[in-house]
């Protein structure tokens, strides 16, 4: 297979998935369906963030990612969740101790 | 559309995406030439896609073959659609190429800021997400080229964007812990994420690990 079909496999694949729900208008979903979407986007994020930052195992920034993880939960506590004060404490401690470790 | 107040609200808020996404382009430019895509296809690639972890597992496995790549979209794209279903639940009726280009860039990022702009009571989330997601492609196309082109003197992980990119998810996610139940669901979710890590493949380990905590969640419910 060459690597443009390829490419074109992956898009057809990934779109499929992404327009499931949205090519006919339905009902919003009800009961555990709806229950399950409701919790969704949040367990989804706090996976990709802990994939992102506490994951990676080996990784040689491996401690300064955690503080960062860190800052950035401790970021959200001070600022009442707010986007930016999770970014900015969690940006803050990161680089801090990577400069610390070296 | 330019004049409305939620499209304006979408384009402010998604600059740090566009320049986060912009700096993951750039590396993922790098890696596909690297890799062996012509720099027209990476950008091609990048243009009809548009899913940072779609692409990058992609060229991470394609001395693997189609398989294990088409195997891995699967794998990722199973998120997709518990976030196409709420899109579609806050978005309403909508034209149908509406919906079709709502979905092509239905995003972790765009999607995030969507629901979060939503329950804060933005008057017109679609034109709200239409802003944030061409923020989004523009620094994606951007990033991408510039990595393809120019990649060979430039080095985004040694700016740690991987841990800000982290670090917007967690942000994301922020807002969403409202009670007992989310804390549940956001701890079972990073014990899931650690275990997933250390025992499946790399396409499948968020999709199970968000799956996981979010039957969790929904047995809390009941």
């Amino acid at each position: 297979m060459n690597d443009l079909a390829l490419v074109l496999g992956v898009a057809v694949i990934t779109f499929s998935t992404r327009v499931a729900f949205l090519l006919r208008p339905r009902a919003a979903p009800e009961g555990r369906i709806g229950r399950f979407l409701d919790v969704f986007p949040l367990a989804l994020f706090i996976a990709i963030a802990t994939s992102g930052l506490v994951a990676p195992w080996g990784s040689p920034e491996l401690i300064a990612n955690l503080a960062g993880a860190l800052g950035g939960v401790i970021g959200g506590v001070l600022f009442r969740r707010s986007l930016w004060g999770v970014l900015g404490l969690g940006a803050a401690c990161f680089y801090l101790a990577r400069a610390l470790i070296g | 559309m330019f004049g409305n107040p939620s499209f304006r609200k979408g384009a402010g808020d998604a600059v740090l995406i566009l320049i986060a996404v912009g700096a993951f382009g750039v590396a993922y430019g790098v890696l596909a030439v690297d890799a062996g895509f012509s720099q027209a296809l990476t950008l091609f690639s990048s243009a009809i896609i548009v899913s940072g972890a779609a692409q990058f597992a992609m060229v991470g496995l394609l001395v693997a073959g189609p398989v294990p790549i088409f195997l891995a979209a699967v794998g990722l794209g199973l998120r997709h659609l518990p976030m196409s279903a709420r899109l579609a639940d806050i978005i309403g009726p909508q034209p149908l190429l509406t919906r079709i280009r709502l979905a092509f860039i239905l995003v972790d990022e765009t999607f995030g800021l969507t629901i979060r702009a939503f329950d804060a009571g933005v008057e017109d989330p679609v034109a709200y997400k239409t802003a944030a997601d061409l923020m989004l492609y523009t620094g994606w196309i951007i990033g991408t080229a510039a990595g393809a082109w120019f990649g060979s003197s430039i080095d985004p992980g040694a700016a740690g964007i991987g841990v800000l990119f982290g670090l917007l998810f967690l942000g994301l996610a922020a807002p969403m812990v409202k009670i007992r139940r989310d804390w549940i669901v956001a701890g079972v979710s990073v014990v899931a994420t650690l275990i997933a890590t250390n025992t499946l493949p790399v396409a499948w380990q968020i999709s199970t690990a968000a799956f996981a905590a979010s039957l969790v969640g929904l047995a809390i419910d009941e």
